[in-house]
């Protein structure tokens, strides 16, 4: 039996005097013992959390405020999520490819993952726990305009809605319809507009969403 | 095989005789009528059961060929790939009781091995 | 089909289109050993030690009751445990020598 050498992870519970979860004591020990065994590096998690943390719905944002006033690059972000997204450098570090849903007029798109938690991460950081607990996930996919509602959205009968079940290696993110009134805004101001949950699809994007946002 | 130059015109050359390897093509077409499986797999799959024996539409064909991930569940990491298939679903069709608007529609991605014609 | 074999051909996540509450507008922050346990899914992944679709399958094999029971972290690291164990990476013991080891350290701060 090896002897294991104490391979001291950092964690931000050392500073403070309370046990540790079970949980936690046991991804300290997967951790350690991967590290030890030289399956990963000391410093990969740590990095991974760094990526982790740069990914937040304003990057989303940004690609939905540029898709409102550059067509072209609409045109791009529609044809290919991903490499549209490439473009202004938002890298996606997985396999996943990304599905960009036009809303219009006549069709709202909505996205969930029915199986599991499925989320578009690299362009909008990690989902909500509404998001990825069994009332959406069971729901969306069957009564979609009764889980809009509740989230105060509702949408007329003579609009289409289309909703999304991520089972693959494609993502999905909402490009809402641009808000009326909207038209002196800069490309700035417009990305103040557009929520996570806007790209989500279960609220459109509104003026008033800058002062609701979270 | 001979490449085949078209006479007059810089347009590029043309190979005949050339044999696609099984999963290289695409069986369905954008367009086509589907009609979703009804195997039942244990231990994981990754086509939910409310789809299952549903009849919907190829919406689209994802470009890039993909490794079967009920297969990459239990590490099958590499080998022979095939495409997925958006799959549209009228949301009457997945739902008997279905109550919001008949235009309602659900979309997912649906690997080559789920799926015959309609 | 009997009961028992429902529980095999429906798998615990599989749940669209089931009878479900409202939806709560929950969300937290995630506690430090979260990220840690979200990046090191992510590594696992990076260095084909488990794939995202393998950590999903090990979420499954938890069982409904496990399921239910832990949150969405903690069936991740569970799952990437039993799943290390499957492929010989570690052994039951040296990950409970190794638990006790970290328990301890933490519970009696050098």
């Amino acid at each position: 039996m090896e002897h294991s050498t104490a391979v001291h992870v950092h964690s931000p519970s050392e500073a403070s005097s309370a046990p540790l979860s079970y949980y936690e004591v046991m991804e300290t020990a997967i951790q350690e013992l991967l590290i030890q065994k030289q399956l990963i590096g000391a410093g990969e998690i740590r990095r991974q959390i760094e990526v982790l943390v740069s990914r937040t719905p304003a990057l989303g944002a940004k690609v939905i405020a540029r898709a409102w006033v550059d067509p072209e690059f609409r045109s791009r972000l529609l044809a290919n999520g991903r490499t549209a997204c490439e473009e202004l450098g938002i890298t996606f570090y997985d396999d996943t490819k990304l599905i960009v849903l036009e809303n219009t007029p006549k069709v709202h798109n909505l996205i969930v993952c029915t199986l599991c938690s499925c989320y578009p991460r690299p362009v909008l950081g990690l989902p909500p726990d509404w998001y990825k607990l069994p009332p959406y996930r069971s729901r969306a996919v069957i009564e979609p305009r009764a889980v809009l509602a509740e989230f105060g959205t509702v949408i007329p009968d003579d609009v289409e809605i289309r909703v999304s079940d991520s089972t693959a290696a494609i993502r999905f993110l909402v490009l809402p319809v641009r808000p009326e009134g909207t038209e002196n805004y800069s490309e700035e101001q417009l990305a103040a507009l557009v929520t996570r949950d806007a790209m989500i699809g279960v609220v459109p994007a509104t003026i008033d969403t800058a002062r609701s946002r979270k | 095989m001979q490449p085949v130059q078209k006479r007059g015109s810089k347009a590029p050359t043309v190979f005949t005789g050339i044999v696609l390897a099984e999963g290289e093509a695409p069986i369905f077409e954008v367009g086509e009528h589907i009609r979703v499986l009804t195997r039942s797999p244990i231990g994981h799959y990754r086509v939910p059961q409310y789809v299952r024996g549903k009849r919907g539409v190829v919406e689209a064909i994802m470009p890039i060929r993909e490794l079967d991930n009920e297969q990459e569940a239990f590490g099958r990491n590499a080998g022979s790939k095939r495409h997925y298939y958006r799959i549209a679903l009228p949301m009457k069709e997945l739902w008997l009781q279905y109550t919001g608007s008949p235009r309602d529609g659900l979309r997912i991605e649906v690997f080559e091995t789920w799926l015959e014609r309609n | 089909m009997n009961q028992s074999s429902e529980l095999l051909t429906r798998l615990p996540n599989d749940i669209g289109g089931l009878p479900g509450q409202p939806v709560k507008k929950v969300d937290h922050v995630l506690e430090p050993w979260e990220k840690r346990c979200h990046a090191l899914a992510d590594v696992l992944d990076f260095h084909k030690i488990i794939n995202t679709e393998e950590k999903r399958r090990g979420v499954e094999d938890l069982g409904s009751e496990i399921d239910s029971a832990e949150s969405y972290y903690e069936r991740w690291i569970t799952a990437f445990t039993n799943i290390l164990f499957q492929k010989g990476i570690l052994t039951p013991e040296e990950f409970a020598r190794k638990m006790d080891e970290v328990a301890a350290r933490y519970a009696n701060p050098a």
